[in-house]
Parts: structure tokens; sequence; C-alpha cells
């Protein structure tokens, strides 16, 4: 579903690369952690599959589904199927939660050459995930985010993603902020969207978010590279001996 | 002593001076300059039934009120009004003792108007609108007067739309009653070719209540004078505008909140979008008396510039001699956050409907001053339109 092959990004102000020859290759099904310290360049990845300006891409390619993703402008990439769940999600005043979601379905919904859903059935689709994540009828009343608490953001991203559907979930240190309870409403509602045609990226600083979503791949991420990969067991082998060992083995 | 420049030809078709950016209140709407030609006052106009009967139909409160008061041209149309229920007289105020340059155009233009009281609670909405249609370049002016009685309450609209070149000069005075409520729209949609004056003056009473919404977005100059006076205690006063302005329009708005006793809370929230060449100023005053005490007044000024060549000036001044209030005012410009736009894209919203939301959110903050829904909606899908044109351009 995506094959990066030899990713290499920086910023477009700034001579610095940031990744360095980044290659990874997702399948269908499959669940792929990344892990690395801090400024091993976990975040630049999300936004640079997602669309955001200000990276540029100076070698390497990203398809996605046989495409070029790196050719498409960020809604495309959305109709396509990929979405990216923020570390820190975006306030958008003045824009019911409801209203959004409802914009940004039926955008994707056109782009893919299907119908709009009806408002009835628009809502019903929407209250139902709702419930699930714990999020009230006030909440989807409320502006984007504003207001929200770490958890009600978190939860709203997720919420974003089961209405959205998408074929690729890109989550960005979804754990973060995140007390026990509030991550396992989280998991719980990333877990229930795992199958057979829908991969994911759950980016991650600590080990903990992944008892909660089990990988089947876990990549250590280091100085823009994928300097070691592994199964599960690799998640645990890193919490107990820390990162220093692969950001020393890549310098 | 500065000896006057030679009149304009507009000038000697007032038989006054107009107001200049020497002026310090007038420093960026010299209005001399504008008004080129002369606009005679007083002409008479054959305007087409067709052309008066669409130009009502294009407010957009069209379908929200039955009881219109319509002018055409300056000039009453009592055919095409409804009064029923309403206590009025023909014939606004004969005069002003207000010393502005809007107010003394006005009565050189030579007025039409009423007066129209509420003095028990009216119900449904009130629309006065003014119509100018197709014709010759000229001056028109309305000099009217609302009065809510005590602890009345009513909705007016006043609502300016037309098409082709001309000046039109109204003047509302208010007096809310103690106790009383009004909730006020104005929609400034008049001509691209045509230049808006206007001046409210504003008596609140004891425990009254101001709920406000000025939308400009019709003429190519539009100058907004307001004076609301405090005149009794727990007055509260709520006074938004918004902008929706393109090409080379020009918008500016002055206000003064004159709180001349204690106790009253006076906000303004003003949100500007400005496109292309477009100008927005927003100049607000807020003088506190001495004896003023527990005063809350606070002036919010918002631009978003959509254009590099778009511009937003805001001109906050605060005079206050009372020791024990809360005031204050802010102004912010700025271009779409883009944040704010990557991450909507990011949920498949394409560019342009992604800005359109944006904007639309923008300018909605003041709409929620506006208190009757039907109102408020009618104002969102205005707004609506507005930017479906500008995406489709």
């Amino acid at each position: 579903m995506l094959t990066i092959n030899n990713l290499h990004v920086k910023l477009e102000d700034e001579p610095r690369e940031i990744l360095k020859g980044l290659s990874l290759n997702v399948k269908a099904g499959e669940v792929h952690a990344i892990m690395g310290p801090n400024g091993s360049g976990k975040s630049t990845l999300s936004y640079v599959l997602s669309g955001r300006d200000g990276y540029e891409v100076t070698e390497g390619s990203v398809m996605f589904k046989g495409e070029n993703l790196l050719a498409m402008d960020p809604n495309e990439r959305a109709a396509k199927g990929v979405f990216l769940a923020f570390q820190y999600p975006i306030e958008i005043p003045g824009v019911a939660t409801m209203q959004f979601l409802k914009v940004a379905l039926n955008a994707q919904r056109k782009a893919r050459g299907e119908k709009e859903l009806s408002i009835p059935d628009f809502m019903r689709f929407v209250k139902e995930r709702a419930a699930k994540l714990n999020i009230s009828q006030e909440m989807l009343k409320r502006p984007v985010n504003v207001g929200f608490s770490g958890g009600e953001k978190k939860r709203a991203e997720i919420l974003q993603m089961a209405v959205l559907e998408p074929s690729l979930c890109v989550l960005d240190e979804t754990d973060s902020g995140l007390d026990i309870d509030a991550l396992k409403v989280v998991a719980d509602g990333v877990n229930a969207l795992r199958s057979p045609d829908r991969a994911m990226v759950v980016i991650t600083h600590y080990q903990r978010l992944l008892d909660y979503i089990v990988p089947d791949f876990v990549h250590v991420l280091s100085d823009g590279k994928i300097v070691k990969s592994g199964g599960k067991d690799l998640a645990l082998e890193l919490e107990e001996k820390g990162y220093a060992q692969f950001v020393e083995k890549a310098a | 002593m500065i000896q006057a420049l030679s009149k304009t030809p507009a000038e000697e078709a007032f038989g006054m001076s107009l107001p200049h950016r020497r002026m310090e209140e007038w420093r960026w709407t010299d209005l001399r300059r504008s008004l080129v030609k002369p606009y005679p006052p007083r002409q008479n106009i054959v305007s087409l039934p067709r052309d008066i009967d669409r130009l009502i139909a294009s407010s957009p409160f069209a379908r929200l009120t039955s009881h219109r008061i319509v002018f055409v041209n300056g000039s009453l149309d009592q055919a095409r009004s409804n009064f029923a229920g309403l206590t009025f007289e023909l014939g606004g105020p004969s005069s002003s003792s207000v010393d502005d340059p809007v107010i003394h155009l006005n009565r050189a233009i030579d007025p039409s108007g009423l007066t129209l009281r509420f003095d028990e609670s009216f119900d449904v909405p009130v629309e006065i609108i003014h119509v100018a249609t197709p014709g010759a370049p000229r001056a028109m002016a309305l000099h009217n007067r609302i009065e809510v009685g005590q602890a009345a309450s009513a909705t007016l609209v006043e609502t300016f739309v037309g098409e082709g070149d001309y000046v039109i000069n109204a003047i509302t005075e208010i007096h809310v009653g103690a106790g009383a409520r009004l909730d006020r729209v104005k929609v400034e949609i008049d001509s691209r070719d045509a230049t808006h004056l206007s001046y409210i003056d504003c008596i609140l009473a004891k425990d009254s209540k101001l709920n406000e919404l000025t939308l400009t977005s019709g003429a190519g100059l539009s100058r907004q004078n307001g004076n609301y006076l405090f005149a009794g205690e727990n007055v509260n006063a709520h006074i938004a505008g918004a902008y929706l302005l393109d090409g080379r329009q020009h918008a500016d708005t002055r206000l003064v909140m004159d709180h001349k006793v204690p106790h009253c809370t006076s906000r303004e929230i003003f949100k500007c979008v400005m496109d292309e060449n477009a100008r927005g100023i927003f100049q607000g005053k807020v003088i506190v008396a001495k004896h003023a005490q527990k005063t809350d007044g606070k002036q919010s000024s918002h631009a978003l510039l959509l254009s590099e060549t778009a511009e937003f000036d805001a001109k906050p001044e605060l005079e206050i001699y009372a020791d024990d209030v809360v005031c204050g005012h802010g102004a912010t410009a700025g271009d779409i956050n883009h944040d704010h736009l990557f991450y909507l894209m990011s949920r498949g919203i394409p560019q342009a409907a992604a800005k359109s939301l944006l904007i639309g959110a923008f300018v909605g903050e003041a709409f929620d001053a506006v208190v009757n829904d039907g109102m408020k909606e009618a104002l969102v899908a205005f707004a609506d339109s507005w930017l479906t044109r500008r995406a489709s351009t």
C-alpha cells in the first residue's frame, strides 16, 4: 500500500537534512510502529506523508496504492485514503465539529465520485462512532478542537479517522498528553479500525502505546533513517535498553 | 489660517465644503477627493417598477420581513410600504444638534424620513430599506428616528441597496428607553459605484439593551459614524460589525462610546475581510466620564487580509477620566492561518473550499450579535454567496 524508498527531506528554508534515506514498505492490514528519540525525524515523516508545506523532498519516492503520493495536494491524499492523526490537533474557531466532519466527508466522497450522504444518514453515522469514543453531542457542536482538553482532542482525531475511514492511518505521537484511561479509549478506537484492508503507521516515542495498539512491525528511526526493524519485541527491548545503542550505531 | 481651496464641483452642488484627510477623523477617507463630480440633490428619477421590486427582493431579509418601509431614491414609497400595527409620523426630525460633516451634508441634501415609535414590544422585525435605482448621478438623504419606549423591545433592520452612481447619506437617531431593548441590523449592499455615508446618533436610557450588527459590503466608498451615549446606568450595548470587501472598496467606520454614567457595558467587535485592493478602517473611541465608575468597555477589531494589496487600519482611542473601570482594546490583522488551512485540507477539503470555510467562520463571529436566528441565517447565507462568488473568480 505504501512504499517509501530512500526518502531524503529537508526544510525548505534550511539546508539541514532531516530524513536521510528512509525506506519503508507497508502492506494492507499491517500495523507498523516507528519509534525514535526526539529529533530523529518522526514528525517530519508524518508531515511529508500528509503534504504539509515547508518541506522539500530532495531524493527518493513515496508511492501510495501505486501512485506518486508526493505529487498530490493534501486534500487529494486524504481523498485517496491517507489520514494523519496530529500530535497537536489544530483548533479552528467558528467551525463546528459536526459541520467540519460533514464538509470533509462529502468533499472526499465527491473526489472519489461517490454520492454525498444525506443529513440524517450522516448524523447517524457520526453519532454511532462518537458514542464509542465517549464524545458527547455537545462536543460535536463546539468548534473544532476549541476548548477541548488534551484527551478530547485525541479522541476527536480518532473520531475523524472513524468517520473518514482512510486506508492508511498515520498516528503521530497519539499517546502524548494522555493519562492511562484516555489512552485506553483512544487505543480501543484505533483497534476497532484495524482491518485487512487498512494499514497503520504508529509514530511514538514511548513503548507504552504499543501495549494497547500491538504492532506487527517495529522500526527504529534515528537521525533520519530506519536503523533497525523487527517484530513487536523490539519495542520492549527499546524500553529496556533505550535508544542509545542505535543512536551511536547511526553516528 | 489656511485659505480654503477653491470648491470642487461636488462642493458647489452641496453648497458646503467636504471633509478631507487633514481632518484627524477623516485622515483615511478624503471625501473632498473622492467625490469629484457634482451629485445634485433632489433629482426626479424615473424608475421602473421592476427595478424597484428586484432591488427590494435583493435584501438578505426579503423573505423574513413583512413590515417594510421602503424609500426609493430618497423618497418614501408608501405603496410598497407596510406600516400595519406600527406607530409612526412621516417626515423625520427637522434638525440635528450634532456637529458632524455627515450630518451637515445630510441637511444640505434635504432628507426624507420618518419617526417610528415602539411604545409596546413589537415581536417581528421591521425593515427600513432604501433603494437606489439606475439613473443619473445624484445625492439622496434619509433622516429617521427610532424610539423604543420604556420596557419595550423591537427588532429593526436597515438595508441599503442600489445600482448606479450616487451618494446616499442616512442619519438614524435612536432612543432606547429605560429597560427597553433594541436589536438592530444594518446591511450596506449599495452599488459598487455608490458612496454611502451614515451617522447613528444613539441614546441609551438606564437598564436598556442594544444588540447591533452592521454588515458593510456594497458601496465603493463607505463612511459610517456612530455616537452611542450611555445616559443611564446598567446599559448593555453589543455593537458588532462585519466587512466583506474586494476590488477597490473602501470602508471606514468611526464609533464613539460615550460613557457618561457608571455601571454600563459596551462591547465592540469588528470582523473585517478585505480582498484584492480593498481597504478597511476601524476607528473606535471610548470615552469614560469622571464619575462613570465601573464602566466595562471593550473593543476589538480583527482583519483578515486575503491579498498582498489589501489594507486595514485600526485606530483605537481610549479617553478615560474615571479610575475604577475595565476598558481595553485589541486589533489584529493577518492572512489565513496556514496551520488551519493545512488541517482542513488534510481532511480532504480542497483549498478553495477550506479557505471559504475559514473566512466564513471568521466573519461569522460578528453575526453572533444577531439575536434573531432567521436573520443570523440570512447573514450567513449572504456571506456564503459572497465567498462563492469570490472562489469562482
